[in-house]
């Protein structure tokens, strides 16, 4: 595992940016803070945090509580209906699509991902790769493919009425990706 | 018994006029929609170039030969392809149902959702399952289902089909959609596009969390993992993975492919090629009983119902067993055929397709799909121009399929009018003569230019919007022999195929040819016996007459005896090149039909290789704008030569038109049959033709040459339509 290059980042970020998602670097140490500020940007008031060892270590939880946001890390399914936001980690992101990818069966991740009206995807930088086709190799690598897997690309979006483009349907009206610094 | 035979062929005659009649009117219909002319009209228009765009850095050709192999190797091992499949899913706790026909499928999930007790079911796009008409038993059932990808939606209120594979209600304006979500939601709906969104969220979101069931369509199913992949852009497609205890896919045998990693080379194309999307904003996979949330008040979390219907009925398996038909399978259902059809661009899938599949591929889903009926109906809206086959991600023949299902609708219901001229056509003499009495009887002059508005006997009918030509008084047959061909040094011998336009219409550019090959040393012979090339009878699927030209014209054209063969009209080349396909292998008529294919060259491309290209020409300033003939640049490959030998001929200067290769809309007897829809795209060609201010359009075909001089005539625009041989004979004061 090595930190992603500024090369890959700003690949990964311009990728993003250009489908309707935002993009930011934080570092391990900051990243509570990075999410809590980015959910108090847009007035987020609650949201649905799915736990990992990244999340814990790194202290998001208390960072958004103190930063006055009800944050649910159980019963997901039922506060994800009503909160605004929703944060979980992917784990692995594709720089060249601006892609966030899921490797979990973790229903919880997957309510946090698509219930809530804004979604934060935290990615390890070491985790985003150059290319769509090494994801896939990586992917079918795998021991077991796991009960679900699912690629992210910006906010949700349609173009069914009258061909126009219009962001946020059933899924988030808006996306955050934060790329945290490994080391 | 006679009298019996006959009733059934006059009803079945009947019949076949009261389809075509009410397809006539779906078409007036459809153009008269003008929310469909401008949103399918500039999505059509637009797509080319942001489809390019979204395949900056990728592979297309090297990708499309990545699909056609692993799709055709899943076709080859379709049985364990279902097998492995099953074993997979099953292994991680899902549930396959495997169904041999719609029916039983059907009847399994109306068991299914009655034995769950499912009340509500929210279902995410699924063509398969319409081909079950799930909605519809279901909702007889007393079951609600909600359809929840927007397009899907609103056409489920509207109560209608989808007018496009991947974007189904392209046919309604934000209008119609504020009306119809002010019915459902009983509350005022403004005709603001991103309101209306907001709306969709809102009245779907209760859906989504109450449902019983999920239902989703597979793009693609991997055997040896037993994964399915659903690409989503709204989110619904998620939302009804995530929810919902019981999750049911229904895909068709088609959807499989062995490896996971085979999978990437569809999602690549899959995107590009159907929304111009580098990829969409969701890909979700789910293999085998995933985990969702049983109880949301407990948290309790376990595995879902995860249930797969494959359906395998008879249609499927007849396109896997016809050779011709079963590259059918590697379609991935991106719709670009759709997208650059200039048919479909302006009469849309409700016209050109069925309740369930749209446009060129979807023509032949319906034919072994949904309703053999519609299939013969639409079949013969296409202009067989072979756009469609340059961005087909899975690079399918789909002009030669629509053409095959042509032939099978003609030998299985014969039109006798049809056929009647078809076999005029092929019975030389009596064509010949049809034509000479043609070129008396016809009207005189209009405005003092050549062209009549009324072309007799089975050729009436082609002139609404445009003016066609003259037939000619003395036919090119009968002026050749009085031709003098001066050659100093004779290089070789040339034998010219005229064709219909060129021994009856165009005779001067008959003319031309000889005396541009007579320049450069060749010696051209013009045999009296030819006939008809058998294009007009190879389109409208009638096979027996097809071959029957193609007889008289190997005796008649003796390629042995020559070097070459030249024809200024590609579709005659084209049909050319077919005739060995009409005799069997080994037999002497397939041997004589493959030196004359062999033989045969288009005008442009022969006479470059025989060394015609030349810094020559009057110097006189002429704006040139070139217009590509579909057969020309598609079929045969020839684009360059014609521009390097008008380029390189002095005075002339070439500006390029937009869409140059979009056809003109004559495709042969297509004018005839749907002369509403060819006369748009001709329109459509008129003023991409008149932006470029040319002096000039040149061509290479006479079929394109007598449609674009018609437009521009009855427009009054004094713009000349000029054949390149024609051009360089003039030009190089040849004549």
């Amino acid at each position: 595992m090595s930190m992603i290059t500024d090369e890959l980042y700003e690949c990964f970020k311009t990728n993003l940016e250009a489908v309707g998602g935002s993009c930011v670097r934080s570092s391990k140490a900051e990243l509570g803070k990075t999410v809590a500020n980015l959910f108090k940007g847009i007035d987020i008031a609650d949201a649905c945090l799915v736990e990992s060892p990244l999340f814990a270590e790194a202290g998001v939880k208390a960072a958004m509580e103190a930063a006055g946001i009800e944050t649910h890390t159980d019963h997901i399914r039922l506060h994800g209906e009503t909160d605004k936001g929703g944060i979980s980690e992917a784990q692995y992101g594709i720089a060249e699509l601006g892609t966030l990818v899921q490797v979990s069966d973790n229903i919880d991740a997957r309510i946090a991902a698509i219930m809530p009206e804004y979604y934060i995807g935290v990615v390890k930088g070491s985790a985003i790769v150059p290319e769509y086709d090494e994801m896939f190799f990586k992917l079918a690598q795998l021991p077991e493919i796991p009960g679900f897997m699912g690629f992210i690309t910006g906010p949700s979006r349609t173009a069914d009425i009258e061909c126009v483009s219009t962001i946020g349907v059933h899924g988030p009206l808006k996306l955050t990706a934060i790329v945290v610094d490994d080391e | 018994m006679a009298v019996l035979v006959d009733e059934k062929v006059r009803e079945e005659q009947e019949l076949q006029q009261k389809r075509s009649s009410e397809l006539k009117q779906e078409i007036h219909d459809a153009l008269d929609n003008t929310t469909l002319a401008r949103t399918l009209g500039n999505f059509c228009k637009t797509y080319p170039g942001r489809r390019l765009k979204s395949y900056e850095g990728i592979d297309f050709e090297g990708n499309r030969e990545k699909i056609k192999e692993v799709k055709s190797y899943a076709a080859d091992h379709v049985d364990e392809m279902i097998e492995k499949f099953t074993t997979n899913c099953e292994k991680r706790g899902g549930h396959v149902f495997h169904a041999h026909s719609t029916e039983e499928g059907m009847e399994f999930i109306r068991q299914l959702v009655k034995e769950k007790g499912v009340k509500t079911i929210v279902k995410s796009k699924s063509m398969a399952s319409e081909e079950l008409k799930f909605n519809h038993v279901l909702g007889d059932d007393g079951v609600l289902v909600q359809e929840t990808d927007l397009g899907e939606f609103i056409i489920a209120l509207e109560g209608n089909t989808p007018v496009h594979m991947v974007m189904p209600a392209l046919h309604l304006n934000k209008e119609q959609v504020a009306d119809l979500f002010t019915e459902y939601t009983k509350v005022e709906n403004k005709p603001i596009i991103s309101e209306e969104v907001k709306t969709a969220r809102k009245v779907m979101r209760e859906k989504f969390i109450t449902a019983d069931m999920g239902v989703s369509g597979a793009n693609v199913a991997v055997a040896e993992t037993g994964t399915v992949f659903t690409m989503t852009n709204e989110g619904n497609g998620r939302m009804v993975g995530t929810l919902p205890k019981i999750h049911l896919y229904i895909f068709g045998i088609e959807k499989f492919v062995d490896k996971f990693e085979d999978a990437r080379y569809i999602f690549k194309s899959l995107p590009r090629n159907g929304t111009c999307q580098r990829i969409t904003s969701y890909i979700s996979m789910y293999t085998g009983a995933n985990e969702v949330v049983l109880d949301k008040e407990t948290d309790e979390k376990g595995p879902k119902d995860f249930y797969c219907v494959i359906l395998d009925d008879p249609g499927r398996r007849a396109i896997l067993a016809e050779p011709e038909f079963r590259q059918m399978y590697e379609c991935i259902r991106c719709g670009a055929c759709l997208d650059v059809c200039p048919a479909f661009a302006l009469v849309g899938g409700h016209v050109f397709g069925s309740n369930v599949y749209t446009g060129g591929i979807g023509t032949m889903l319906t034919h072994f799909l949904v309703s053999d009926e519609r299939a013969e109906q639409i079949q013969n809206i296409c202009l067989q121009c072979g756009r469609c086959k340059e961005v087909c991600a899975a690079g399918l023949q789909i002009p030669e399929m629509i053409m095959k299902l042509r032939e099978k609708s003609a030998e299985e219901h014969p039109n006798n009018i049809k056929k009647f001229a078809l076999d005029a056509v092929s019975d030389r003499k009596l064509f010949h003569s049809m034509l000479r009495i043609a070129s008396v009887a016809q009207a005189p002059f209009t405005k003092g230019q050549p062209f009549i508005r009324h072309l007799p006997m089975f050729l009436s009918g082609l002139t609404e919007g445009r003016s066609f030509p003259n037939i000619a008084k003395v036919p090119f047959r009968d002026i050749f022999p009085t031709m003098i061909q001066k050659v100093p040094e004779v290089k070789g011998n040339i034998a010219m195929f005229g064709g219909c336009l060129l021994d009856f219409v165009y005779t001067d550019l008959a003319q031309d040819v000889i005396l541009d090959l007579n320049s450069i040393g060749y010696k051209v012979d013009f045999p009296m016996d030819q006939a008809c090339c058998g294009c007009p009878a190879s389109n409208m699927g009638d096979v027996e007459n097809a071959r029957k030209e193609a007889e008289i014209n190997i005796e008649a054209m003796h390629a042995e005896d020559y070097d070459y063969i030249v024809s200024a009209c590609p579709s005659c080349t084209h049909q050319i090149r077919q005739y060995p396909t009409f005799f069997e292998e080994g037999t002497e008529m397939h041997k004589r039909a493959v030196t004359l294919a062999e033989k045969t060259f288009d005008f442009a491309k022969l006479f470059v290789m025989l060394g015609g290209l030349a810094d020559e020409g009057d110097g006189k300033e002429l704006k040139v704008t070139y217009h590509d003939s579909c057969h020309l640049k598609r079929s045969l490959g020839v684009f360059q030569e014609q521009r390097d030998l008008l380029s390189h001929t002095k005075g002339v200067e070439i500006v390029e038109m937009q869409d140059s290769d979009q056809c003109c809309g004559f495709g042969g007897s297509y004018s005839v049959l749907y002369p509403e829809i060819s006369a748009p795209i001709l329109a459509n060609k008129i003023e991409n033709i008149k932006e470029t201010c040319a002096d000039c359009v040149a061509v290479d075909c006479p079929g394109c040459m007598m449609q674009i001089r018609g437009g521009l005539d009855a427009r009054d625009i004094p713009m000349e339509v000029k054949h390149t041989a024609t051009i360089i004979a003039e030009k190089r004061g040849l004549r």
